[in-house]
């Protein structure tokens, strides 16, 4: 049959061939911009010959495949460190505002506001009785308390941030595995007649997608259908059904088949893996930190105040910290259960202290109150040891010890030689209330009455004057002093040291700054590796109109000569026509 | 090597964020004239300057310190000298009055200047500073010295000490501190003093005025010679509680100049941690500008091109 017929029949499937090819070339110029986009080829190959005359001869070309230009290597490298550079995006973006947080050139530095504490404390020893002196102490102890709770608060909002972000980052991961869920539908019933290149395009564009917020596996099946997995796993998507991510109470639980898995600590990579590492590790660091760092503060100006005495006595007092249970030991005890309840309860020892009373015209009734505390005294005991003390009425209400003077006759009593810590541990006489930086507050007692505030102490005559700065002054020197402070790491554990109040603040100021830029630095390195792995996929994968250009003007060409051949054909048969 | 239109417009796109990037930060710099904007620039460098910012405030309060110690100690210092000089006049009118050419009106007559003396140093032992008794030891809001009549007999007369014996200190270096204010019946002592110098049978220069008038008014010869003799040993004992309080402003002098020498060295070594060299951060941003140029020229020409242009 290899008449002048199949001549006009390899020009026809020429003609078309180059069209398709044409077509082709249409579609990848015009997807020029489309993301994701994977450039299509026509594959043309020679027809099957067919044995003519003792010859072979050949029929045209046709159209065999059309191909998507992509390589599954840089695809798999790409999403693998797509994963990783999310997590470190969110994590530097969060560290940036932590910096912020930090900022030790605002004006709410809880550095400045240290020295400016201290620094009251000394004007204060400069002239205890001064009553500008004290209204700066009480303004500054109220600055640093509220810096602290400012701090605190900001990296509590970071927690509510967080977890609206991986709640709404679940939906989304969710909408993500349901349409891959659906297009490998598509793709198996598709690619029965051949490549389903545009909705393998799409999907992939998906799994990138996926690939921001968590860390995944994908394989690819027989059918041409996608299995994903997290990094550890958890089947999110097989071949037509996608498993949904829930986020309840601050964890995310995976919707398997048959119920429900926590796989909150499994998420490594992706958005999802950075929020969860800023939520559960570095947050709660500084969180830990300046929690010790506020309860230190407290104790020890509490601890150094509780001894002191004011510019007068005291007609009553009553405790800022709560007592659980009155019938427990106030020294904690590690042998028994029982505990006071107290936030400073280790901080009690055995010791005693001293409360003297003074009458209407400021003379010492004597002896003096000694109240002793060993291992076994209670809060109860307590009172009824004060309660037996002459001018004197103790009582416990919700927890809290209150002491009187005999009201009416104008006593009034002072503490002094407190070596029990149990003054400073009840919140009698002190300075600040509150255990933590959450609830650093002034005593509102020395608010009221700034007389109270103790720059003195009373001297072992039992009198006390108003010039007297010696509990000012150790108060002042609390500066430099090293106190034992607990340090954290990312993982929650901690190791003891000694430092001083400023010099541990600073080094989580430090810790911060380094923590952000080791992170900035590994988030750049991140990038060049996803730029050069998105550049050797674009190379590989996205049109260029250069390449196009050429094609289509090969395929014109080519075009163009198919059609001569059915003209030259047409001009064969003419001829022979005409044999007449 | 193939080269897809996406990879050149996005390559494009990384490269300027990358050189504007550079540049903000370098005009960051310049605009502040600090090297640490953020915790992360140089961690460690941002420790010490907290560090240096914390001593900076502790040595602005030494110096308060000190210029408050300083007024205490002139003013201790000048009460001092002023009851030396009274002091001294009394010597002059016990020799005076003790010569026999004297006679006894003019002894009663001269009574009154003793009396006069006696104001005055009660007057001077209750010196004050900002409203505080200096020599009252630390109970410094009330008058330390008070003269009272024994017995409602106008003959009968004493001074009372209100204060204590802890003299009023300040701290001038860590665990070092001065005392500025005195324990002012040490000085002058009281009636109730029980500290008396063994030498000389007692210490009490208000007694001694005291009695230098009734031994006046008694135009009584002997006891006037006994409070000369009193008067030498308490000038004596002025004479070295000036000293002391010179050596004192002395000592405070030369704190002041450390803490100064400290205050350069301490403010030298922050700007050098924290201030960006001017110089240096403009020739940066220069040279980032250029960068950033460079790279939008070649951008530009390199995205025009296309095969589309010559078809």
């Amino acid at each position: 049959m290899a008449g002048i017929g199949l001549v006009l029949n390899t020009a026809k499937d020429g003609l078309l061939t180059q069209q398709y090819a044409m077509n082709v070339v249409g579609h990848n110029i015009a997807n020029v911009s489309t993301d994701g986009f994977s450039k299509q080829t026509a594959v043309i190959g020679a027809r099957t010959p067919c044995p003519y005359g003792g010859f072979i001869f050949g029929r045209g070309a046709e159209l065999q495949e059309i191909k998507r230009e992509m390589d599954t290597f840089v695809e798999t490298s790409l999403r693998n460190s797509t994963s990783g550079y999310s997590s470190l995006t969110e994590k530097e973006i969060y560290l940036s505002v932590l910096e912020g947080v930090f900022n030790e050139n605002s004006g709410r530095s809880i550095n400045s506001q240290f020295d400016a504490f201290w620094n009251a404390w000394h004007d204060l020893s400069n002239n205890p009785s001064g009553s500008a002196e004290r209204a700066v102490l009480i303004e500054s102890g109220a600055l640093l308390s509220q810096s602290f709770q400012d701090i605190q608060n900001d990296l509590d909002r970071f927690d509510l941030e967080l977890n609206l972000s991986m709640d709404a980052g679940a939906q989304q991961i969710n909408q993500i595995t349901s349409q891959i869920a659906g297009l490998n539908k598509q793709i198996i019933s598709m690619e029965i007649t051949g490549n389903a290149n545009d909705l393998r395009d799409r999907r992939d564009t998906l799994i990138r997608s996926l690939s921001e917020y968590l860390d995944v596996n994908v394989f690819e099946e027989g059918e041409g259908h996608l299995t994903v997995t997290t990094g550890r796993g958890y089947t999110l998507v097989s071949k037509t059904d996608s498993y949904d991510l829930s986020f309840e109470s601050g964890r995310v639980r995976w919707q398997g088949s048959s119920g429900s898995v926590d796989i909150t600590d499994t998420i490594k990579g992706g958005k999802m893996g950075g929020w969860l590492e800023v939520r559960d590790e570095i947050i709660p660091k500084y969180k830990d930190e300046l929690h010790e760092l506020a309860g230190a503060v407290i104790w020890e100006v509490n601890n150094i105040h509780s001894r002191g005495v004011g510019l007068k006595g005291m007609s009553s007092v009553t405790g800022t910290y709560a007592v659980s249970d009155t019938n427990a030991a106030l020294v904690e005890n590690d042998t028994t259960e029982e505990t006071s309840g107290l936030a400073f309860r280790d901080r009690i020892s055995e010791g005693e202290f001293k409360i003297r009373v003074y009458n209407s015209s400021g003379e010492l009734v004597e002896p003096p109150a000694e109240i002793t505390i060993d291992e076994t005294t209670t809060l109860n005991d307590l009172v009824s040891t004060i309660d037996t003390e002459a001018h004197l009425t103790a009582s416990v209400s919700d927890g809290k010890l209150t002491l009187t003077a005999d009201s009416g006759s104008g006593y009034t009593f002072a503490f002094s030689d407190d070596t029990s810590g149990v003054l400073a541990a009840l919140g009698i006489n002190t300075f600040f209330k509150g255990a933590d930086a959450q609830d650093i507050t002034m005593n509102d007692a020395l608010v009221k009455d700034r007389d109270l505030i103790a720059a003195g102490r009373v001297y072992d005559d039992g009198l006390f004057y108003a010039g007297d700065n010696s509990n000012a002054r150790s108060l002042a020197a609390l500066k430099d002093e090293k106190v034992t402070l607990n340090r954290y790491t990312y993982d929650g554990d901690s190791t003891s040291g000694e430092d001083t109040f400023q010099g541990y603040y600073t080094y989580l100021v430090g810790s911060v700054g380094i923590k952000s830029a080791s992170v900035r630095r590994e988030q750049e390195y991140a990038e060049v590796v996803v730029n050069q792995l998105t550049e050797k996929r674009d190379n590989t994968s996205a049109v260029s109109l250069d390449e196009e250009m050429t094609n289509l003007i090969k395929y014109q060409h080519a075009y163009a000569a198919a059609a001569k051949l059915v003209s030259t054909a047409d001009e064969m048969l003419q001829t022979l026509l005409a044999t007449r | 090597m193939r080269v897809s239109n996406k990879a050149v417009y996005d390559t494009v796109t990384q490269n300027l964020a990358r050189t504007s990037d550079a540049m903000f930060r370098a005009n960051q710099v310049v605009s502040t004239g600090k090297k640490i904007n953020r915790l992360s620039d140089d961690p460690v460098g941002l420790v010490s300057v907290l560090g240096l910012r914390s001593s900076l405030e502790y040595i602005g309060q030494l110096e308060r310190n000190i210029t408050m110690g300083n007024s205490w100690l002139n003013m201790g210092e000048t009460a001092l000298t002023k009851v030396e000089d009274i002091l001294s006049q009394a010597k002059a009118l016990t020799i005076q009055m003790s010569s026999a050419n004297v006679g006894e009106k003019e002894r009663a007559n001269s009574a009154e200047i003793a009396e006069g003396f006696l104001q005055q140093v009660l007057s001077l032992a209750n010196t004050m500073v900002d409203g505080r008794y200096i020599f009252a030891g630390t109970n410094t809001d009330t008058a330390p010295f008070e003269l009272e009549t024994v017995n409602e007999d106008p003959d009968y007369r004493m001074v009372d000490y209100n204060g204590n014996g802890t003299e009023f200190s300040i701290e001038i270096a860590k665990d070092i501190h001065v005392g500025v204010g005195r324990d002012g019946e040490s000085i002058f002592g009281s009636d109730d003093f029980a500290w008396a110098d063994p030498n000389t049978g007692q210490n009490n220069i208000f007694k001694t005025l005291i009695d230098l008038k009734t031994a006046l008014e008694n135009n009584d010869v002997p006891s006037i010679q006994t409070t000369m003799g009193e008067l030498d040993s308490q000038m004596d004992r002025i004479r070295g509680l000036i000293a002391d309080t010179g050596s004192k402003l002395n000592r405070l002098d030369l704190k002041a100049n450390i803490i100064q020498d400290l205050r350069l060295t301490y403010t030298d070594r922050k700007s050098e941690l924290e201030d960006a060299d001017i110089t240096e951060a403009m020739m940066d941003l220069a040279a980032k500008e250029l960068a950033y140029q460079a790279a939008l020229n070649s951008s530009a020409k390199m995205m025009q091109m296309s095969l589309v242009d010559f078809i």
